[in-house]
């Protein structure tokens, strides 16, 4: 059970922090939300595209499907630099995704291929 | 730590509430809440109880604004080690609530109320009410300390005594403050917290103690004051001791000092808004920059500035306490005791103070910084009051996912003591969850829908956009769905709670099955069914588990129940609302409904009907399903249980049926389904939505399509109303519904027997006939049907209907004989070529007025479609026709042949002729020239055998004997058998045709039809059409009738018609039309010409050689002979008679070197004229020298021929002269040589 809890906590985490995204992304205009929300060690990043579309990802736990162009991501560290190009390429990887005439957006991306690359950019950042 | 804290907790007196004696929860809930209604307890009105022993303390006591406010605890509290520093901490007072009808003794109440609260040395107060007590107890006099005892009466009387008590207590505690603080001003007291070491001081310590006391003692005399409802007092007293703490560097003191202060400024403010004396207090007590602000804000007379700056003050105030607290925080007692718990509730009351929509980032981070703080408590239940406080805080914020987040947090904290409350606990907490995650039980989203909906409608659309995308985005957080529902089962199965535990695990497998293993779908399978033992049989669950459940189709009624709109203003009620147009097989009556998406359904009282509906077990485990009926919420349905086994991985499609009990429309929401143990309601409509999710790629997987079921338009449920009972027909074919063969042409009665199965009579009946072939239905004896009207119910009546096979085509015979090649014979019925009865019935209308009134009120009738199986083999056929010519010569007698109407007259006489006699037709005197026989080829390639035999219908009209019709007109013919496989040819005479006469209006008919004088006689109409000779071809063919039989009941009529007309068509001007002259001859040796005419009948019993002897001729006698010649046509004619005899060699016996024969008068030359329609006669001798037989012949050239004559002897000139040649005559000349 606290095993199995420890493994869904972060997505809780995340969830739970849409919250804050929500209000927080219509008051800036900037892409990168540093540090919105924290739960013990853990801290949440968000990265809004412009059309206010969210995705979520965490090094550890990365999220694999990603929606509406939010990317948020779970971290400990706080190397900005590297979560900002983090951001900024996974959201590239994600357009590219959106443009694959199969993929419906708002669905569920099951591309291995985006999976391993989205790992390699967080192995590469942070 | 505490629940429930807030900046204005610090003013509140704490007062437990304990039940004394035996307390029923939900009366003491109920004496509980009427306490609660005393909260604030106004100084005015205790003014009364109160007495001032000696000058009060509190010397600005605000007896006209102020109140007193009071904290009830219910069950009271454990004594906190933080009592001195904060004196609301303390239990002050002690209610006891006694119900008086269960503790009759009050003295041992008294003794259970003193036990009770002197465990509690804070306690100031105490009181026992003791509620609704008997006569016998209010008769008690006994004067018993603290005890109340309220008399029974009604309610607002008890809440004014309740109330006067309160002010009591209120004064009592005033009273008791006051002489704290006197007592606490003049002696020292020493206050202490856990914080400060407990060992044995060091010098320095009680010296630096020593020094903090007078702070200590300023800040905690503020706090009474405040509990005592004079902020200005304490005020002046926090001010003092914030001063002296910060001296002696108490920074935990300072801060809660702080706090006090705070608490004091917020009471000021709430019970005196705009008095001066704010000024004059922050003039005392506060810095210069406070003071400005509140000026200023003071200046300006609006409430909102005011607020914000007095919110401002807090703020920055609360931040101070906060960090003081953490000041505070000593490294050496960090084991033991720390500060944390008060700096987390200074964050918790400042959040709670801020709480606003438009604060919430602030709140957000001070709630996240407080949550922070969570990992370095070191109680469990100070974590999970924090937790809990935080997720209440972000609730009230609007934060629902944050909340559901704390709460979950706490869960998990309940979850961890294992014990059964934690568990209960536990549970309720994640249900409060579950609407953040949308894992909502049915049960609670059917009370939130409403509330949602009117929340929606505010929300501008942009907002209200995103947030639908927010919505969609979360039902995709699936795991954490799956968790929290594992979390309920978990916690509900701790908690002993079967039926959440059933709920929890129902939604985790109807909505989560794709991602969980088969393993795990067999233990939820186990968990529901473990929940299910306890529960009691029959408990409902709002949440269904499995099957998913669909609705497949609604079949229409079967083509025997129609129901058909009744028109009563029409005889034919049933036209033009057909329900299924003019075919009889479509699509709808085959059980599809594949288009009634709309479509209004009609079911009747009493009768059963039956839904499809899909079910579908994606799961890795059988399923067995003890009940599924529909769920019906209109009430008028009786549904019939079936019970199910579905295989893992399954789908299938079941009939449910049930039957209309009352009038009415019936709404059908889905099933109701008996499975796992729980009885749940599965609706269709969330399964549609589901599949529609799972179309757009939304939901995990469309449950049907993993089973394997293929894709179905989604049905959706039509409206359905019932009506009351109608009768019903049903029907059935005697000897049997199965198919009834018929050989071609077959004429055959079946009887259908009609019963009435309803429970209403019929009174309007009606047939009529549909589909192919439908000339094959002869007759139906609708006068039986009529007759037995109205068919009440049960009753029944068998009605005949003749059936004649049809004429199967070439390539239909020819794979019906390769069917039958093959032995199936019953195959060729499946083309539908039969007809079908169409009956209509309908019950008694009805009131008349009801109709008049309402005519939507009229009972609808039915429509039974009764298919008549026919199958039709292939019979007799018919090969060819010929035409067939034929001479027999006659004999001359001297009975007078008669040359008029010589078609009809022989036969008509031949009518009472033996069978026998009837093979010879032809008169022997009369000969037959140019007889014609219509010869039909016939074969049989069936295994049975047919007898045929052939019927001519005579022309009735022509008759002038009028003999009786049915003789005359039909003339029989011997049968002739066929056997199987073979062929037979039947010769029918065609002679009787002719007509009377000849008569140019017949015959132009005839010319136009013939085609080598169509062109000559152009002067014939045109418009004498060739339709009106094939009329009378037509008129010709129908009188004869083939008709076969075989075995003893298969009888019909070989259809030859078209086949007679071919062979016919060719000469059948010679078949119609007689001659224009008819030559006869006769013996006229005993002058009695019309002796012998009558006699004639009596006469042909005797053969043939005999008439032949009697009338025969000696040689070498003088044997006077007549010609007679009749005129067929009906003008004169003039003509040249000729008679010559030749001999059996042909040779002419009369003329020429070797004539044989002697003649007296004359033979040629002879000039006669004929009238119209009349017989001349013409005598002559005949002197035979030889014996042997002779032929006579007569032969005319007809003088001044007309066009009619002309047009039927086909000469091809006017000028060329009209011969006519009379059939030969054989005379047979006895005697010897």
């Amino acid at each position: 059970m606290q095993r199995e809890d420890a493994a869904q906590l972060p997505q809780f985490i995340l969830q739970a922090a849409l919250d804050i995204v929500q209000d927080l992304a219509w008051t800036t205009s900037a892409m990168i939300l540093k540090t919105i929300d924290k739960f013990n060690d853990l801290v949440v990043s968000v990265y809004v595209t412009d059309d206010h579309i969210l995705n979520i990802s965490k090094p550890i736990h990365f999220l694999h499907f990603i929606i509406h162009t939010r990317f948020m991501l779970l971290h400990d560290s706080r190397s900005d630099d590297g979560i900002k190009s983090f951001f900024q390429e996974v959201h590239e990887l994600y357009i590219k995704s959106l443009l694959n005439p199969l993929y419906l957006p708002g669905s569920r991306i099951t591309s291995s291929h985006f999976d391993t690359k989205v790992g390699a950019l967080a192995r590469k950042y942070l | 730590m505490e629940p429930d804290v807030s900046i204005e907790t610090s003013c509140m007196i704490r007062i437990a509430v304990l039940p004394i004696g035996d307390v029923p929860s939900t009366l003491l809930r109920d004496y509980h809440s009427m306490l609660l209604r005393h909260c604030t307890i106004p100084l005015s009105t205790i003014s009364s109880f109160y007495t001032e022993h000696q000058k009060s303390p509190f010397a600005h006591q605000p007896w006209e604004t102020g109140s007193l406010r009071f904290k009830f605890v219910l069950g009271g509290a454990p004594p906190s080690p933080w009592e001195d520093f904060q004196p609301h901490r303390k239990i002050l007072g002690v209610i006891g609530i006694c119900h008086c009808p269960s503790s009759p003794d009050l003295d041992l109440v008294i003794d259970q109320f003193n036990a009770a609260w002197r465990g509690c040395s804070s306690v100031l107060v105490q009181r026992c009410f003791a509620f609704s007590p008997g006569d016998s107890q209010l008769e008690d006099t006994k004067k018993r300390e603290n005890l109340v005892l309220f008399p029974p009466s009604d309610r607002s009387a008890q809440e004014l005594h309740l109330q006067t008590m309160m002010q009591d207590i209120s004064a009592s505690l005033l009273m008791e403050f006051e002489k704290w603080v006197l007592q606490a001003e003049s002696a020292g007291t020493i206050l202490k917290t856990p914080l400060d070491s407990q060992a044995t001081l060091s010098s320095e310590e009680v010296i630096k103690a020593k020094k903090r006391r007078l702070a200590r003692a300023q800040k905690t005399i503020g706090d009474y004051c405040l509990l005592a409802g004079s902020p200005v007092d304490a005020n002046a007293h926090y001010s003092t001791a914030l001063e002296l703490a910060r001296l002696t560097a108490d920074y935990f003191w300072y801060a809660g000092a702080l706090e006090g202060s705070v608490c004091a400024l917020l009471v000021i403010v709430a019970s005196e808004p705009n008095s001066s004396a704010i000024c004059n207090i922050w003039w005392v007590g506060m810095g210069f920059r406070c003071v400005c602000m509140l000026m200023a804000s003071l200046q300006v007379d609006r409430m909102g500035q005011k607020d914000i700056a007095i919110e401002d003050e807090v703020r920055y105030r609360y931040n101070s306490v906060i960090v003081h607290y953490r000041k505070s925080f000593i490294q050496e007692n960090a084991q033991r005791v720390s500060p944390l718990t008060f700096e987390l509730e200074a964050t918790l009351k400042l959040a709670r103070f801020l709480c606003r929509r438009e604060l919430a980032k602030e709140v957000a981070e001070l709630l996240t910084s407080a949550a922070d703080g969570a990992k370095s408590l070191i109680d469990a239940s100070d974590k999970l009051i924090l937790f809990v406080e935080i997720a209440r805080l972000f609730g009230t914020l609007g934060y629902q996912r944050k909340a559901a987040f704390f709460s979950r947090q706490v869960a998990q904290l309940y979850l961890q003591q294992e014990n059964r409350f934690a568990a209960i606990s536990a549970m309720q907490v994640l249900a409060m969850t579950t609407k953040a995650y949308r894992v909502q039980s049915r049960t609670s989203i059917s009370k939130q829908s409403l509330s949602d909906e009117t929340e929606t409608g505010h929300v501008d659309s942009g907002k209200m956009h995103h947030q639908s995308v927010v919505s969609l985005f979360e039902s995709q957080w699936s795991t954490l769905q799956m968790v929290v529902l594992r979390e309920i089962l978990l916690s509900a199965v701790r908690a002993g709670d079967p039926l959440a535990a059933w709920s929890a695990a129902a939604r985790l497998l109807r909505s989560y099955y794709p991602l969980i293993t088969p393993a795990g779908q067999n233990g939820l399978a186990r968990a529901l069914t473990n929940s299910a033992e306890r529960l009691p049989s029959g408990t409902r669950c709002a949440d269904p588990a499995l099957p998913f459940i669909r609705l497949y189709s609604f079949p229409l009624h079967p083509s025997q129940m129609d129901i058909v709109k009744r028109n009563p203003a029409r005889e034919d009620w049933w036209a033009g609302s057909a329900p299924s147009g003019p075919f009889i097989y479509t699509p709808f009556s085959k059980g599809e409904s594949n288009d009634n998406s709309k479509q209004e359904l009609i079911w009747i009282v009493g009768e059963p009907v039956q839904v499809f509906v899909e079910l579908a077990n994606p799961c890795g485990f059988d399923l067995s399903v003890d009940s599924i009926y529909l769920s019906v919420q209109s009430g008028n349905f009786d549904a019939f249980p079936l019970s199910v086994d579905l295989p893992p991985n399954s789908s299938q499609v079941i009939t449910l049926s049930g039957i209309p009990t009352s009038i009415g429309p019936v709404v059908i929401r889905g099933c109701t389904v008996h499975c796992f143990g729980v009885i749940t309601e599965h609706r269709f409509k969330d399964v549609d939505n589901l599949l529609l999710g799972a179309a757009q790629g939304l939901v995990l997987s469309d449950p049907f399509r993993c089973c394997g079921s293929p894709r179905l338009r989604s049905v959706s449920v039509p409206s359905i109303s019932v009506i009351p009972p109608l009768p019903l027909v049903v029907s059935h074919v005697v000897g049997g519904d199965g198919a009834i063969i018929l050989y071609e042409g077959e004429i055959r009665d079946v009887w259908i027997n009609l019963a009435n199965a309803g429970t209403v009579p019929i009174e309007q009946v009606h047939i009529s006939l549909s589909g192919k072939n439908q000339d094959s239905v002869i007759s139906i004896a609708y006068e039986n049907l009529k007759s037995a009207l109205p068919l009440k119910p049960g009753a029944e009546v068998t009605i005949p209907v003749t059936l004649k096979g049809w004429r199967l085509f070439l390539g239909e015979s020819d794979t019906a004989a390769g069917k039958n090649a093959f032995g199936s014979m019953g195959r060729t019925l499946k083309d539908g070529s039969s007809p079908s009865l169409l009956i209509h019935y309908a019950g008694p209308l009805g009131d008349a007025q009801d109709i008049e009134t309402n005519k939507s009120s009229v009972p609808p009738g039915r429509r039974l479609i009764v298919p008549l199986q026919i199958c039709v083999l292939q019979g007799l056929s018919f090969v060819k026709a010929r035409l067939l010519s034929m001479e027999i010569p006659a004999h001359v007698s001297e009975s007078p042949s008669s040359l008029a109407n010589m078609d009809s007259k022989p036969f008509g006489e031949a009518v009472g002729y033996s069978k026998i006699d009837r093979l010879v037709k032809i008169d022997p005197f009369r000969g037959s020239w140019g007889l014609r026989f219509l010869e039909l080829e016939l074969s049989n390639p069936t295994d049975v055998v047919f007898d045929i035999s052939v019927s001519v219908q005579l022309e009735k009209s022509g008759n002038e004997d009028n003999l009786s019709v049915d003789c005359a007109a039909e003339y029989g013919y011997p049968k002739t058998r066929i056997d199987r496989d073979h062929f037979a040819r039947v010769l029918i005479p065609l002679e009787h045709f002719k007509l009377p006469f000849l008569d140019g209006s017949i015959f132009s008919k005839d010319l136009l039809s013939d085609g080598s004088t169509a062109g000559r006689n152009s002067n014939f109409s045109e418009r004498n059409t060739k339709a009106e000779l094939n009329a009378s071809i037509k008129n010709l063919i129908s009188r004869i009738k083939v008709q076969w039989q075989s075995g003893r009941n298969s009888s019909g009529e070989l259809n030859c018609k078209d086949a007679i007309q071919a062979a016919l068509q060719s000469s059948v001007m010679d078949v119609l039309l007689p001659d224009p002259l008819t030559f006869g001859f006769r013996l006229a040796r005993n002058g009695s010409e019309n002796a012998a005419k009558l006699d004639l009948p009596k006469e042909s019993d005797t053969s043939i050689q005999h008439i032949a002897s009697k009338n025969s001729v000696i040689a070498h006698d003088m044997t006077p002979f007549e010609v007679l010649v009749r005129n067929n046509t009906k003008e004169t004619i003039k003509m040249n008679l000729s008679v010559t005899c030749r001999d059996v060699a042909g040779a002419n016996s009369i003329e020429g070197a070797k004539a044989t024969v002697i003649w007296a008068g004359v033979l040629s030359g002879i000039t006669m004229e004929v009238p119209p329609l009349e017989e001349t006669k013409h005598g002559f001798s005949l002197y035979f020298l030889v014996p042997g037989e002779y032929t006579l012949v007569a032969a005319a050239v007809i003088d001044d021929a007309n066009d009619v004559l002309r047009a039927r002897a086909k000469s091809e000139s006017s000028d060329e002269p009209i011969f006519c040649r009379g059939p030969p005559f054989h005379v047979h000349v006895n005697g010897t040589a």
